[in-house]
């Protein structure tokens, strides 16, 4: 379980988390949802080490992020962060080189499910592919947790549909994934749970099943209640 | 260890085209240098000028029978072999700051992935630092290994009757750039070598302090740039090296001027260490 307790953090002078607390659990598909700026890639960034935070504590299985914790934690950003001049098969080498959670075969798979070119440079790649290979990076990897950062953003549609298929897939079967978005259309029909963010925190944590059953109401409805009051 | 080494290689591959490139445009330079000066000379005495009391500057000797030494032609083409050296130092210099910078700017910044890698951060910052003394002592051992070429092609070129011969070090001499690169003695590579050293540390932390606390971050970096020079010009100025009625002897001074060294090296690198691991911000 990913565990986030009342974290904070100012940046420029403005406060962008604003005592956050939620769990992450394992087999379940949480969105963090919010408008933008609302600190969402901000968190996904603490949970990673990839900003300090002003207070507040994070644990991943019980322990404090430590170097070994990236082999059983995934981030794929929302953009693709490996160095333009590489060519893909590259890029899986150097994954492979660096990760023991990394399943070379698993790659393989997502490589042809996507149908991406193993000879292409990163550079020359258009938005869509590159989405599509970042989700490779991540998904190859053998983890127990996956952070998504905005997965769908500017991706056109036939890639969406291709996306959204591994989200119901083995791929992320038993994982934990927490990931952001602020167009909730394109992924309500798959998570679990939603947060969501107003002020730098946590202002609703509901089981979207739940709140489907028991009150009628899509997650939207709800943003809707929370965003628009 | 095996990770910190991969991120050398890493690091290596990516620059591997330009450091080729300042190879390359070094080999053509020199070896341009030395062919068209070496063939004018020969050519100028075997057209009879020089007996005929043709211009000593232009028969590029310093030997008072006329005849043509590897040194001669290393001190007329001075400047052309001064080129691609100091090129090389430039990009170098551009480089220490690039190496961190390519990293957060651009499309794709790899500063994500380098840091959620299943290693200890300073493994990225020594991997960089390494990264750059290699290319230091690659272009320099380059540098070393085409002089012999050089003199190889020179002797090609020169009869052997119209040849002095030239030493090593004399050649080295002849050209300051050289000189500087490859000092003679031991302790003048250790000052030189040190001091460069220590510069790119201080400049790797002065980057991570930057990168760490966003806008202030740039006048913090440039404060720590200019406590440091205090700290190390400090002694040597500061303190009277060349006063013979300073307070302290000169070798009082050198041992404050070589701690002030080893605090400002030590300083930069655990602050750079402990920036990158706890600090850092993408």
């Amino acid at each position: 379980m990913i565990e986030v307790v009342d974290i904070h953090k100012r940046y420029r002078g403005r406060s962008v988390l604003n005592g956050a607390s939620f769990t992450v659990e394992k087999g379940q598909i949480t969105c963090l949802i919010g408008i933008n700026g609302a600190g969402k890639s901000t968190i996904l960034k603490a949970i990673m080490g990839l900003t300090p935070l002003k207070s507040g504590t994070i644990r991943i299985d019980g322990q404090p992020m430590d170097k070994n914790l990236y082999e059983s934690i995934a981030f794929i950003p929302d953009h693709l962060t490996m160095p333009p001049g590489m060519k893909l098969s590259e890029g899986l080498r150097f994954m492979q080189d660096f990760y023991q959670s990394w399943n070379a075969n698993r790659a393989e798979e997502l490589m042809k499910f996507f149908s991406l070119d193993q000879t292409e440079r990163i550079g020359n790649l258009s938005k869509g592919t590159a989405a599509k290979f970042n989700l490779v990076l991540g998904l190859a990897q053998d983890t127990e947790y996956v952070l998504m950062d905005e997965p769908f953003s500017g991706i056109d549609m036939f890639s969406r549909g291709l996306i959204a298929e591994v989200f119901s897939s083995h791929l992320i079967e038993d994982r934990g994934v927490l990931l952001t978005t602020h167009e909730i259309g394109e992924v309500e029909h798959l998570i679990d749970r939603a947060l969501l963010m107003k002020d730098g925190s946590i202002c609703r944590d509901f089981q979207c099943e739940q709140i489907r059953s028991e009150e009628g109401k899509s997650i939207v409805d709800v943003m809707r209640e929370v965003y628009q009051s | 260890m095996n990770r910190y080494l991969k991120l050398v290689h890493m690091e290596v591959d990516r620059f591997k085209y330009i450091l080729a490139g300042l190879m390359s445009l070094t080999l053509v330079c020199q070896f341009g240098a030395v062919i068209w000066m070496t063939m004018s000379a020969v050519s100028y005495r075997k057209s009879g000028a020089w007996r005929n009391g043709g211009s000593m500057d232009y028969s590029y000797s310093s030997s008072p029978t006329g005849n043509l030494s590897f040194t001669d032609v290393m001190s007329t083409t001075q400047s052309i072999f001064m080129i691609p050296i100091l090129l090389s130092i430039g990009v170098l210099a551009i480089y220490v700051f690039l190496i961190w910078y390519r990293d957060w700017f651009g499309r794709n910044t790899f500063i994500y992935r380098l840091l959620i890698l299943p290693t200890a951060r300073r493994h990225i910052y020594f991997a960089k630092l390494t990264a750059i003394l290699i290319f230091i002592f690659a272009l320099v051992s380059f540098q070393l290994a085409v002089l012999p070429v050089e003199k190889s092609i020179f002797n090609l070129i020169v009869p052997s009757d119209l040849r002095d011969p030239s030493y090593f070090s004399d050649i080295i001499y002849s050209n300051p750039a050289l000189g500087m690169l490859i000092p003679w003695h031991f302790d003048s590579f250790l000052v030189y070598y040190g001091i460069g050293i220590i510069a790119v540390i201080a400049i790797f932390a002065a980057i991570l302090i930057e990168r760490s606390y966003g806008r202030l971050g740039i006048l913090y970096a440039i404060l720590y740039l200019g406590i440091s020079v205090i700290l190390l010009l400090f002694p040597m100025f500061g303190l009277g090296l060349d006063d013979v009625n300073g307070y302290l002897y000169p070798n009082e001074i050198y041992t404050i001027e070589l701690v002030m060294c080893v605090v400002v090296m030590s300083v930069s690198v655990w602050l750079g260490c402990r920036l990158i691991s706890k600090k850092i911000t993408v």
